[in-house]
């Protein structure tokens, strides 16, 4: 399994305008990064996609939450059990 | 719950479907689906905080100018934290 989560990273990390990939598990422990993303995002990450789901009434809804800043944007989304984070330069 | 001058530019955003605008204090004004929302309030500025400890390495604070969050769309500005409901099926620059 974890061959193909870093098999993952590393064709996400393909694309020109990421810069950075985090998968953590849901309680923000590191399960693979690359590039600008890094074991100290994890919780910060995991506990911002679980803040957002406080904010639908539908438990099986999964938010999108984008941080934009002059250094790129940060997406993050839940999927299943794992949450996952990626830092994309704006273009 | 209305001030004016703080929300007559929220009141002029296309598709805008409420808004709140926050500080420290508590909910400053209201408006539409977002009118009284406490809850949303509460959620939203928990996100901020969580947001703010985000620090990419090398970067120069503040680490996000802007939060856009389902179809809410959340800028702080000042003290103040401005939220917007949005309908998300536009993608076009706002021009205010």
């Amino acid at each position: 399994m974890e061959a193909t989560l870093e098999q993952h990273l590393d064709e996400t990390m393909k694309h020109p305008a990421i810069v950075g990939v985090l998968v953590t598990d849901q309680q923000g422990h590191n399960l693979g990064c690359r590039g600008s993303l890094s074991d100290e995002h994890g919780g910060v990450v995991s506990v911002l996609a679980k803040q957002a789901a406080g904010l639908s009434k539908d438990p099986t809804d999964s938010p999108t939450v984008c941080l934009e800043s002059d250094t790129g944007n940060v997406l993050v989304r839940t999927h299943g059990s794992i949450t996952v984070a990626v830092h994309k330069m704006a273009c | 719950m209305r001030t004016p001058a703080l929300t007559q530019g929220l009141e002029r955003i296309p598709d805008q479907l409420g808004y709140l605008v926050i500080s420290e204090e508590g909910v400053l004004a209201s408006a539409g689906e977002l009118e009284n929302d406490e809850h949303t309030a509460g959620v939203i500025m928990q996100m901020v905080r969580t947001a703010c400890r985000f620090r990419l390495q090398g970067a120069a604070e503040p680490p996000f100018k802007r939060i856009s969050d389902f179809v809410y769309t959340v800028t702080v500005s000042g003290q103040k934290v401005f939220v917007v409901k949005r309908q998300n099926n536009q993608h076009a620059p706002v021009t205010v």
